[in-house]
């Protein structure tokens, strides 16, 4: 039940942050910072249970009639995500009360914050697939509020926008696919899922439902080709980047890839996709990290190259490889979290984020600087730092993949160079080196700035130098994950082996890219493969072409003529009934043969004559004329086939209709051909072929004999039942007499109506 | 038992409308005592006459459960009170108070307070019950001409604004053309089966051959009728027109009760006197649904006019909803009730905030309008967020809820495809809703005018936004309401 509680509780805590903000004042980031560390110590309480193989779960009832229920469970893979969402997220929030001091809404920045903790929370706590979705959607959305949080450019709109609709799309995909598993595994509980993974890769819906979830889990975790978001993002605030783009939300991904491994892995199809995507990633991340100036970008790409390496290793999917994806995971978020958070520092005391224009930040930032440097020996994975640990598990793994291992390690050794070049970038280059002036006077970050880096790539020091504790924190994890209970040793020193050699060989590489890094850059920008070919481009031409389709459909379907209108209405209907008839039934003849009286025939001919000179008239006056014989010609038919009653109101209706046209085309402009000869073709053709289906209707109609039970029933009836001789008379005072006392009501409220008009135009007239 | 025609339960199962028509002329009558200050009077006055009428539904409910019945015939089967038809009266309810609510403000601005506007209100309302509770195609018909009559006379409420006039000519002209089709699909039915009722007529066309022309000329007519005044592609061309020419109030309006009504005519003929005929209709179905949803997602992303792009999205909508009709199990009927159920508090929402934006001097219905709502007023911008999530379908607001089924109902049934294209509209429609995210959270103010508030804006505000979350966060009551309707429809 407190598992339930420590997720739920975040979005009370969300809803209360503005409110204790208010109280708290200045010391908000720390009162709020509270909470996320319960949280972490709640966590870190569970670990030694979970170590012990114990799963923790929960379940509370939702919406039973779907099979949803609010389920919660913990293993070592949870566990380990969430002390990173808790503890990371404590740091950030006391990190974003120095960082925004003083901003206007800082209440309201925390409150998306810890909406976006709680969602996370809950994402990689969820038992149940449905539950996962809509935490993933939660952290969707909270993170676009967080990106758009300092909106006055324009960029920061679209991006967040990009972000939101890059990761809503894959989230879509991730639900179909949730869908898809559900049916195929007969469960909608992860836990049930995990144990029935033979018989879902069986399943004929496989193929799809592996497509789907991947869709999610890259978009989410900015793999190629859905990377571009990811540095596109960086216009938000930096505590957001620290905690959602390198810690917590794009690792959703990798956690998805995880947690679905015992169920979707180990197949070819999985085994292609997943490497090819990671390796892909991997290297374009680094490469283009490289040709960044930006401090936070170069961040972003190095983010990306990290994420496509742990994609990688799941994707290889052997138990070495698996352990290596799980260590570089907690690796990545001490060292990358610490950077992004310097990075913040930096930008913040400096005034820039420019990496050509910082230099020699040390002595106005040593803590900073120190704890920068720590992270970036980590990152660049030199001895004794948790990093370097992390990065031999790597070339481990590699070199045992199951195939194209000359390949992968290519892969992977260059990407490692490349990132290694970077680190240098981003973690020492500021610091070390000339002093460089910089738009404001830099001094030491206060406490609250420097407190969370310095944290997290202190950890990253002590996890190096004694990692037993991290074992012990990965181990349930990667049982979780490899789907059986396995013993993960971690060492400094793996003795001598090819591994230590391509470590070896990475950092001089590494070396000698960093020296030559300008020309590198250089040499990249005239080739400038990214703007031209980049996915960046792709997503502007699909948005760009979906913008013009819905232009020009609107343009062609909604003129906001009402003629056109019509004749969409009668040429759909048109090819409907023609299109069915047609393919199913073919024409209906008519049955028996058509004797047509004389004057019958001639009748019609009057007709058809009046509505030609209806359409053909050049006056208003004579169309409507003709149009009254059109009128008065059913009428007769009327009379001719025995209802005269009906007649009689056409009669009426026909003349009444004459006169009304007649009053208010007085009123009306003098008549103009409207439509060209092309259009009034086109309008003939039209009106035939829609007189002609009507024809056919007709005559198919006629075929069937209904029975006319109603009026025999009247004349049987009206005698016996309402003692009157006179049929039409009893049908309108007794049989309907509802209908006529309705009938005389509504003329009363007519002449009413027409009593009044009369009179306002009387009193118009008395005051000219 | 009154005569030998009529019984007491006859008259009964009318009196939430009677009273309806009775509050309608009576705020006719009072109107010509008011003010012009005191015109709000009759606001409360046809509130009064719709808490009447719900009153009298719980009185009924209350009834048929104690005789132990789920449905009641009257008027010699030409009426059939069941699950479905209290159901969608309560929609109707719940969906002409809140037009109510938020409408004395806006017409104060206009300038057009006038009490008919109520009057016209209580009988659209009094016509889109008959349409509920109808099985009969006479009474379809004319409860289906009383709703639509008064939604022309109210489109063109403004009668100082052309855009107003244009609109109500427009739907006037479109909609007897399309009432005709409708008419003629009927009568064919008629022809057919001797008889107006529409189980009767079930049962009529069971018996006529496979593939007869005239069977199919009927579905083809009525479903071209049901699909103008449901909004459907091809015949939804009026709809974003008199949506924008229309006071704001009662695009509002039409935007859910009218278009509930008529789903609930098009479920009617479509499951009883068609239900049998479900092969020849379901592919026309699955053109026109996804015609819909792809027309309808596709050209709200080019609109900068928000009433305009509420139609439009308003069209998608009814492509989603046909897709449960589609599914036909009862996975998608209840998807179908649900969403219904879902849409009105959602889009009523949103189109109350589209209401307020309506200022002395602005008339508010552009998208650029709302720019920094989240500066001017947090809490609308907050709530506005809640409703275009949830337009989305986005969880955990209720429009997820309502497309969950749909998808879950898409799988059941084996159609993948259509699963496939529905679930990817949703990306568009994320694209299309939030660029007024866009708007309202991240751009700065054009002006400092607020959005123009008053007691019934904020009521409406707080019940819709109330509804569409706790609908989203704790759905199993409403999944359980929705099963009697199901349950009705499937006997």
């Amino acid at each position: 039940m407190l598992l339930a509680v420590a997720v739920l509780s975040g979005f009370v805590m969300a809803l209360a942050a503005p409110w204790l903000h208010r109280i708290a004042r200045s010391t908000s980031g720390w009162v709020l910072a509270l909470f996320p560390v319960a949280l972490t110590v709640y966590f870190a309480g569970q670990a030694g249970r979970v170590a012990a193989g114990e799963v923790l779960a929960v379940s509370i009832d939702w919406v039973p009639s779907l099979g949803i229920a609010l389920s919660f469970y913990l293993d070592g893979l949870s566990l380990l995500f969430a002390l990173m969402i808790s503890g990371i997220g404590a740091l950030v929030v006391v990190y974003a009360g120095g960082y925004l001091a003083g901003h206007a809404h800082l209440g309201r920045f925390y409150a998306f914050l810890l909406m976006f903790l709680a969602s996370m929370l809950g994402l990689v706590l969820a038992n149940n697939v449905i539950t996962l979705f809509v935490f993933w959607e939660l952290t969707s959305v909270s993170s676009y509020l967080l990106i758009g949080f300092e909106h006055e450019r324009e960029a920061a709109r679209q991006a967040a926008l990009q972000a939101l609709l890059v990761t809503g799309l894959g989230g879509l995909a991730l639900l179909a696919g949730l869908l898809l598993l559900g049916q195929a595994g007969g469960s909608m509980e992860l836990s049930e899922l995990l144990t029935r993974g033979e018989a879902i890769q069986a399943h004929p819906f496989y193929a799809p439902i592996l497509l789907l979830i991947l869709a999610g889990a890259f978009t989410k975790s900015a793999q190629f080709p859905f990377h571009f978001w990811l540095p596109s993002a960086m216009e938000a605030p930096t505590p957001v980047s620290a905690y959602l783009h390198s810690a917590t939300m794009v690792k959703a991904g990798i956690y998805l890839l995880a947690r679905f491994n015992p169920v979707l892995g180990g197949t070819e199809l999985w085994f292609y996709i997943v490497t090819a995507a990671g390796a892909a990633t991997m290297l374009i991340g680094a490469y283009l990290a490289l040709q960044q100036s930006d401090l936070k970008r170069i961040l972003a790409y190095s983010t990306m190259s990290a994420l496509g390496m742990m994609v990688l290793l799941l994707g290889l999917g052997t138990e070495l490889a698996v352990k290596a994806a799980i260590v570089s995971i907690l690796v990545h978020a001490l060292y990358k979290g610490a950077l992004f958070l310097v990075a913040g520092a930096v930008d913040h005391e400096t005034g820039t984020r420019d990496v050509d224009r910082l230099g020699g930040l040390r002595r106005a930032m040593p803590i900073t600087a120190a704890a920068a440097a720590l992270a970036a020996l980590s990152m660049a994975g030199l001895p004794p730092l948790f990093g370097f640990i992390g990065k031999e598990m790597v070339y481990e793994a590699v070199f045992e993949a199951p195939t194209a291992v000359v390949l992968l390690t290519g892969v992977v050794v260059l990407s490692s160079m490349f990132l290694l070049a970077v680190a240098g970038v981003a973690g020492l280059r500021p610091f070390f080196g000339e002093r460089a002036s910089t738009p404001k006077h830099p001094h030491e970050a206060p406490l609250s700035l420097w407190l969370g880096p310095f944290l997290l790539a202190g950890l990253g020091l002590f996890s190096g130098l004694f990692p037993g504790a991290a074992g012990w924190l990965v181990s349930p994890a990667v049982a979780a994950t490899w789907g059986q209970s396995t013993g993960v040793e971690l060492a400094l020193f793996h003795g001598w082996s090819p591994v230590l050699l391509l470590s070896a060989i990475t950092v001089a590489g590494g070396l000698g890219l960093f020296a030559g890094r300008s020309a590198c850059r250089r040499a990249a920008s005239r080739l400038a493969i990214g703007s031209r070919w980049g996915a960046t481009r792709w997503y502007e031409l699909a948005l760009d072409g979906i913008n013009r389709l819905a232009r020009a459909q609107t343009r062609f379907l909604q003129s906001g003529y009402l003629r056109y209108y019509l004749l969409t209405i009668i040429a759909t209907m048109l090819g409907l009934t023609a299109y069915t008839l047609l393919s199913r039934a073919g024409l209906p003849v008519p049955q028996g043969s058509l004797q047509v009286p004389l004057y019958q025939a001639v009748l019609a001919g009057l007709i058809l004559l009046a509505a030609l000179a209806a359409v053909r008239l050049q006056t208003r006056l004579g169309a409507v004329a003709a149009l009254g014989v059109v009128g008065y010609g059913v009428a007769l038919i009327f009379v001719l086939f025995g209802a005269p009653d009906l007649a009689m109101t056409q009669f009426l209706v026909e003349t009444l209709t004459v006169i009304l046209l007649v009053l208010v085309l007085y009123h009306l402009p003098r008549f103009a051909t409207l439509s060209t000869r092309r259009e009034r073709v086109r309008d003939m053709a039209v009106a035939l072929l829609a007189g002609g289906l009507m024809t056919a209707l007709v005559l198919a109609a006629a075929a069937v004999q209904p029975q006319l039970e109603v009026s025999s029933y009247m004349a049987d009836h009206s005698a016996a039942l309402a003692h009157g001789r006179n049929v039409v008379n009893v049908i309108l005072v007794d049989f309907r007499g509802l209908d006529t006392f309705g009938e005389i009501t509504v003329l009363a409220v007519v002449g009413i109506g027409v009593y009044s008009l009369l009179k306002l135009r009387i009193r118009k007239g008395d005051r000219p | 038992m009154l005569s030998e025609y009529f019984s007491a339960v006859d008259f009964l199962l009318l009196k939430p409308a009677i009273l309806l028509t009775i509050f309608g002329i009576g705020v006719m009558l009072t109107d010509l005592l008011l003010d012009e200050r005191q015109k709000y009077f009759n606001a409360v006055t046809a509130l009064v006459g719709i808490g009447f009428a719900a009153v009298q539904m719980l009185r009924i409910q209350s009834q048929m459960r104690e005789a132990g019945v789920s449905e009641v015939e009257a008027f010699r089967g030409a009426i059939v009170l069941d699950g479905l038809g209290i159901f969608f009266i309560w929609l109707f309810l719940i969906s002409t108070a809140i037009t109510i609510l938020i409408s004395f403000r806006y017409l104060e601005i206009e300038n057009e307070h006038h009490g008919e506007y109520y009057a016209i209100l209580l009988f659209a309302t009094v016509g889109m019950i008959f349409l509920a509770i109808g099985m009969d195609l006479i009474t379809l018909f004319v409860g289906l001409e009383l709703m639509v009559l008064s939604i022309y006379i109210l489109a063109g409420f403004l009668r100082g604004d052309r855009r107003s006039n244009e609109a109500a000519m427009k739907y006037l002209l479109l909609g007897a053309f399309s009432s005709g089709i409708l008419l003629y699909g009927m009568s064919l039915l008629y022809g057919m089966s001797n008889s107006t009722n529409l189980r009767v007529i079930g049962s009529a066309l069971s018996q006529r051959p496979l593939g007869d022309p005239l069977v199919i000329m009927a579905v083809v007519t009525i479903a071209a009728g049901l699909f103008f005044k449901i909004g459907a592609v091809p015949f939804h061309q009026w709809l974003p027109d008199v949506y924008e020419g229309a006071p704001h109030s009662v695009a509002a309006f039409m935007s859910v009760g009218p278009k509930v009504a008529a789903f609930a005519l098009l479920l009617r003929l479509f499951l009883v006197p068609l239900g049998e005929l479900r092969e020849q209709w379901e592919p026309l179905l699955i053109g026109v649904a996804v015609a819909t949803m792809t027309l309808g997602n596709l050209a709200a992303i080019s609109q900068s006019n928000i009433k305009r792009m509420l139609g439009y999205s308003a069209i998608s909508h009814v492509g989603y909803i046909l897709l449960g009709l589609v599914a036909g199990n009862e996975t998608g009927l209840k998807g179908i009730v649900i969403y219904l159920l879902v849409y009105v508090f959602m889009n009523l929402g949103i189109f109350t905030v589209v209401v307020a934006m309506r200022r002395r001097d602005l008339v508010g219905d552009e998208i650029n309008d709302m720019a920094g709502l989240m500066h001017k007023s947090p809490v609308m911008a907050i709530l506005s967020l809640i409703f275009l999530l949830s337009l989305a379908g986005i969880p955990p607001t209720a429009g997820f809820l309502g497309k969950y089924f749909i998808f879950l109902s898409l799988l059941e049934t084996g159609h993948y495809t259509l699963a496939v294209i529905a679930v990817l509209y949703v990306a568009v429609a994320i694209y299309y809703y939030f660029r007024i995210v866009v708007v309202m959270f991240m751009q700065p103010p054009a002006d400092q005018e607020l959005p123009s508030m008053s007691l019934g804006i904020r009521c409406a505000l707080g019940v819709t936004a109330a509804m569409t979350l706790f609908m989203g966060l704790y759905p199993e009551p409403f999944i359980q309401l929705a099963t009697g309707p199901v349950l009705a429809i499937l006997r």
